[in-house]
């Protein structure tokens, strides 16, 4: 909300010099400032002048020649070009050497042979509004100019000012108007607040208006003043100026004295040609499919919770919300009906937002406005119109108020103050504190206070705690920082910590992708009709039709991602994310596990010493691998798995304590393809919520001193063995003193036969107690042979 | 004596051989001509017992003498030439040692985790604990527990993301803020309560400024005799130590429906004044939700975003970098 010191200074009196220091002030009392500036003039040596004569140019028809008494010494002679005034007229003069719009100098001149002796100028001349048809005539727009013949211009207007652009939080609907903000610098300043001037003098016969209103709840009061022989006419200077600096175009005095009223002293009221109104007005509900063409000239088509002002015949405006153009004020317009109501906030909200119709009107009555101004808000308008368009108010003021509003009373406990805040403040401070804004307090123990209409926003003691706080400034509360007796990190965070550092370590860069994906994007993975990854639930209100679904997997954003770097050149990419997904759960709420998606790819690296590698499923295995060690994850595992996503010979699943929990692989390259990928493309993606929980402390083994026993031992098996099987059975056969197998070549072919395959192993055996003899070593070489000899039909090579 | 002439003409001999040795073979030769198998002086050694005793003692001596010298000056050699062959080998070893090194992979953990952790940190430190809360939530502990009116813009399909799941009237939504963790975990937990909550939220919005997706950092404390004091000192406290030690802060009044008083923190930094948080002490109406006595118990709570954090410190202008993959900017997350 726009607003100007000048016009605050109607109401209160500030006792600063610098608007600057208000800034500070604002903000204190919780009025946030996004914008703020002085308004100084733009011009310099401008006086106050009286047309003498008006004759015209002997040589030119376009201009006039005007003898202009300037206060001092002999009236000047001035050609002017403007024909909006008359001898008599007070007018602004740039008198030689003046300067206008900062940088423009008036001199004197000779205009077709006559000598001019500066300028009479117009308000867009003078920086002052964008009339630049005629020249300002004072005596209209500042009749006290009169008596200032040769003064300075500018001393006559509100310079120096300023402007401030406050933005209003939502519960303090009683400060979106220029009164308002003032009765708070009132209070901060602890001086008096002026009223906003709402005398009329009524004249002529009643008026014949009558009020209905059919739903109290929904308009507990309607307010109503006719105002009679109106003369449309432009408003004077000083009430467009500060419409202008507010924001608000302005139009003509009838219309803009119900914007300036509203801006002023923040209760929206709406005027209606009286000409085109019926006498009978009805607050009611709109019927079903009920149609009116607002303000705006759009029709809109009413529902039965939509609440309207109506005449006889038909709905006249959107109650609260916007007029209709039927009954719109226009140039021709003598006769008003002015109406200031109070409409149910939440019934002006539902229709507003049914509507997608919002207004400065709707803003406020959906925040809550006083209903106990609605009569001097009503008034001010009329005062306005009484001054401004000869208009003559008309009596009685009509109010209905069917569902009167009483203020209402909270018991406050002044210790609350101590309690929420940590200050000590005696009874009379609080009580003065709270006089201060307006409310009325009595008693001593817990103090009774009256809380005024305006204010919706408090209702309990803690409400009046924090109008005590802000009033006795935020600042002057100490400071004390505060330890608590929370437990630390608790391990599911430092169990993420430490997946993190894996992965970094590992080589992976970090992503934060979105979390609404595109039907599309399942499509491109290649997922058939009841795959479950495609079991996704969708956002009713997305921002875009195409993406409305909330991940169910990781890796679509990953491979995007993967995409974007491959696009610009880079290589080597290897990407990680760590994040929630989502699906149907038969709770309230969505299935959300928490993953750890990785993708690799690109082109390798090239360094001095030739390319790198390009990644491939034992980067994804491998991966696994160190983080399940790092965990000290039970009984992990990795076995052959096929996904449509996935390389049908390049893919497996990821097991902990005999689940799965993952799927990594190479991408399927028709996949990958999709996604505008090339190469060979690494993907993985893993349940983190099983790996977060708590686990045991690891415990310690003391390494042998003693030598091992290395044996090595090729087994010849069929091709499809895998070599997690022959590892795990040599692992089960060579007791507990085989302490290390390492898989050490792997070949297929040759002298094997067709589909076989050789799998080296070497072994080590170690005893923690003493040196191992052959003793030892011999028989469990034995059983191993035997056993994947039994159990896999592996043979030993190079066995005699 | 012919023994003991061949004795001298080897001690007089030998050494020239031996210092003339150009390399360890050639060592190993003479080593072998004059001390060792096929030398004089095993010969002359094996012949000792045919002499006479006295000439079989002064041979002996002789023969002793000599090989002792000869032993030496060859152990000599063979150091230098040892010395001088390694000094060769390692030479031809030489490489340009400016050449890039072999770096071993590492990548980039996401400024928005970084700042995050280092946010819980400072908060866990000061004696807080952490707890996360779901991303879809209902609209119950997003707003009504909150004392979110029903009526209130946040609700409004243009500011928040509702979900095609569950049953109405109990909606579903991706949460607007981190703030259910609120009433979630007071409903769990008895008080005291002192937890930090971090997470991913949304809002219906994308420009320069705002992505649908963010990340916040709540806070939440309920003790007996929390007060306003608490709050700004320890919120400014977490200002210092995120910021630096001169890091000035002002509170100024604002508006929550989940709080009462409320206020946005402003710190300055980055040569600026920047709103930097939100917080209030605990309406009771929340207390209320969580069967919480607010006569018994008063609380603090704030709510910060990350990205806000990331952005300021490091000078971030576009949001949306954050969000982009490209390893260029990935690489400066150190």
């Amino acid at each position: 909300m726009k607003l100007t010191l000048d016009w605050l200074k109607d109401f209160v009196d500030v006792p600063v010099t610098d608007p600057a220091h208000l800034v500070d002030v604002f903000e204190s009392l919780g009025l946030e400032v996004e914008d703020w500036g002085r308004i100084e003039p733009t011009f310099s040596g401008v006086v106050v002048g009286k047309v003498l004569s008006v004759e015209p140019h002997p040589n030119a028809d376009k201009v006039r020649l005007c003898t202009v008494d300037i206060g001092a010494g002999e009236p000047s002679q001035i050609v002017c070009g403007a024909w909006n005034f008359d001898a008599g007229a007070i007018v602004p003069v740039a008198l030689p050497g003046a300067v206008l719009q900062g940088d423009f100098e008036i001199g004197r001149r000779t205009i077709r042979g006559v000598e001019s002796n500066g300028m009479i100028c117009s308000e867009e001349e003078l920086g002052l509004g964008d009339d630049a048809a005629g020249i300002m005539v004072l005596d209209e727009d500042y009749p006290w100019a009169t008596d200032h013949i040769g003064a300075e211009f500018s001393r006559l207007l509100p310079f120096p000012d300023a402007y401030y652009d406050l933005a209003i939080t939502p519960n303090r609907p009683d400060c979106m108007s220029v009164y308002g903000v003032a009765r708070e610098l009132a209070a901060y300043y602890d001086v008096d607040l002026v009223e906003p001037r709402t005398d009329v003098t009524e004249v002529g016969p009643p008026s014949t208006a009558s009020i209905t209103i059919t739903d109290p709840d929904a308009c507990p009061r309607f307010v109503a003043r006719e105002v009679r022989g109106l003369v449309a006419r432009r408003s004077p200077h000083w009430m467009r100026r500060r419409l202008q600096l507010a924001g608000v175009r302005p139009i003509s005095n009838i219309v803009d004295a119900s914007n300036y009223a509203m801006l002023e002293v923040g209760h929206p009221t709406h005027a209606f040609d009286m000409d085109r109104l019926g006498d009978r007005i009805v607050v009611r509900h709109a019927a079903e499919g009920e149609t009116i063409t607002t303000l705006d000239g759009n029709q809109r088509t009413l529902e039965p919770s939509d609440i309207v002002v109506a005449d006889a015949t038909r709905p006249v405006a959107i109650a609260g919300i916007m007029g209709g153009a039927d009954t719109e004020v226009h140039d021709g317009t003598s006769r008003v009906l002015i109406e200031a109501a109070y409409w149910n906030p939440p019934s002006i909200l539902l229709t507003s937002k049914r509507l997608g119709l919002r207004s400065e009107a709707s803003a406020r009555f959906e925040r809550g406005m006083d209903p106990n101004f609605c009569d001097r808000a009503a008034d001010r308008v009329a005062h306005l119109l009484q001054e401004l368009a000869d208009g003559a108010v008309a009596p009685p003021l009509i109010d209905e108020y069917p569902k009167p509003i009483a203020e209402r009373t909270v018991l406050f406990d002044v210790a609350d103050v101590r309690r929420l805040l940590g200050i000590e403040l005696n009874v009379a401070e609080v009580a003065d504190l709270l006089r201060r804004l307006g409310f009325t307090v009595a008693g001593d123990g817990p103090l009774e206070v009256t809380v005024p209409t305006r204010r919706p926003d408090v209702t309990r003691p803690a409400d009046l705690v924090e109008e005590v706080a802000r009033l006795h400034g935020f600042d002057n509360i100490p400071d004390r920082v505060r330890t608590g007796t929370g437990g630390g990190l608790p391990t599911r965070e430092r169990t993420l910590r430490k997946i993190r550092d894996v992965v970094v370590g590992a080589g992976y860069h970090e992503i934060a992708t979105f979390s609404i994906i595109a039907e599309s994007d399942l499509d491109a993975l290649g997922l058939p009709d009841g795959n479950p990854v495609r079991d996704a639930v969708a956002v009713s209100n997305p921002l875009s039709e195409e993406e409305r679904l909330l991940r169910t997997t990781l890796i679509p954003g990953l491979l995007r991602a993967l995409a974007v770097n491959q696009s610009r050149q880079l290589k080597a990419i290897r990407l990680f994310e760590i994040g929630t997904v989502f699906m149907p759960g038969s709770g309230k709420l969505p299935e959300q596990p928490l993953r750890l998606g990785f993708v690799a790819g690109g082109q390798p690296a090239i360094t001095w010493e030739g390319q790198g590698r390009t990644a491939d499923v034992f980067d994804a295995t491998g991966l696994w691998e160190l983080l399940a060690a790092e965990l000290g994850v039970p009984q992990p595992a990795v076995r052959a798995h096929r996904s449509p996503v996935f390389h049908p010979g390049r893919c497996a699943e990821v097991l902990a304590m005999g689940s799965p929990i993952g799927t990594v692989g190479e991408v399927h390259p028709a996949i990958a393809a999709r996604f505008g990928l090339a190469g060979r493309v690494v993907a993985g993606e893993i349940d983190l919520d099983e790996l977060l929980l708590e686990r045991p402390p690891w415990r310690f083994v003391p390494p042998s001193t003693y030598p091992p026993v290395i044996i090595d031992l090729a087994f010849a098996l069929d091709g499809d063995v895998p070599a997690a099987a022959l590892t795990e059975t040599v692992r089960r056969a060579g007791g507990p003193f085989l302490e290390e197998l390492t898989v050490f070549d792997v070949f297929a072919g040759g002298n094997l036969g067709e589909g076989r395959k050789s799998i080296a192993v070497r072994l080590v055996f170690r005893a923690p107690d003493r040196t191992l003899t052959d003793d030892d070593v011999v028989p469990l070489r034995t059983a191993i042979v035997e056993a994947v000899e039994r159990s896999l039909g592996g043979t030993l090579r190079g066995a005699p | 004596m012919e023994a003991l002439q061949r004795l001298d003409q080897l001690e007089s001999e030998a050494p020239d051989r031996i210092a003339a040795a150009s390399d360890l073979e050639n060592l190993a030769r003479i080593e072998a001509e004059t001390v060792g198998k096929r030398s004089p002086l095993l010969e002359i050694r094996r012949g000792l017992g045919s002499l006479p005793d006295e000439e079989r003692r002064e041979v002996g001596r002789r023969v002793n003498e000599v090989a002792q010298l000869l032993g030496s000056l060859i152990a000599q050699r063979r150091s230098i030439l040892e010395t001088a062959a390694m000094d060769e080998a390692l030479r031809a070893e030489e490489v340009d040692v400016t050449l890039p090194g072999r770096r071993p992979p590492r990548g980039t953990r996401h400024l928005i985790d970084a700042i995050q952790q280092e946010v819980v940190d400072i908060f866990v430190s000061m004696g807080y604990t952490v707890a996360t809360g779901p991303e879809a939530e209902t609209e119950f502990y997003n707003f009504t527990a909150l004392n979110i009116p029903y009526t209130h813009p946040s609700r409004l399909e243009s500011d928040t993301f509702y979900l095609d799941y569950g049953e109405v009237p109990e909606g579903t939504l991706l949460r607007t803020h981190t703030s259910p963790m609120q009433a979630r975990y007071m409903e769990l937990h008895r008080p005291p309560v002192y937890i930090v909550v971090p997470g991913r939220v949304f809002r219906r919005d994308s420009d320069s400024t705002h992505t649908p997706s963010f990340h916040q950092i709540e806070g939440l404390a309920v003790d007996t005799d929390i007060t306003f004091a608490d709050l700004k000192g320890t919120l400014a406290h977490f200002a210092r130590l995120f910021f630096g030690p001169d890091t000035k802060t002002k509170f100024i009044p604002h508006y929550f429906p989940f709080t009462e008083p409320s206020a946005e923190m402003h710190a300055y930094a980055d040569g600026r004044w920047l709103e930097l948080l939100g917080c209030g002490m605990v309406d009771p109406a929340v207390f209320g939700h969580v069967g919480y006595d607010p006569d018994q118990v008063t609380g603090f709570a704030f709510g910060m975003g990350i990205e806000r954090l990331a952005m300021v410190r490091h000078g971030i202008t576009d949001i949306r970098a954050l969000y982009d993959p490209d390893l260029r900017i990935l690489r400066q997350f150190r």
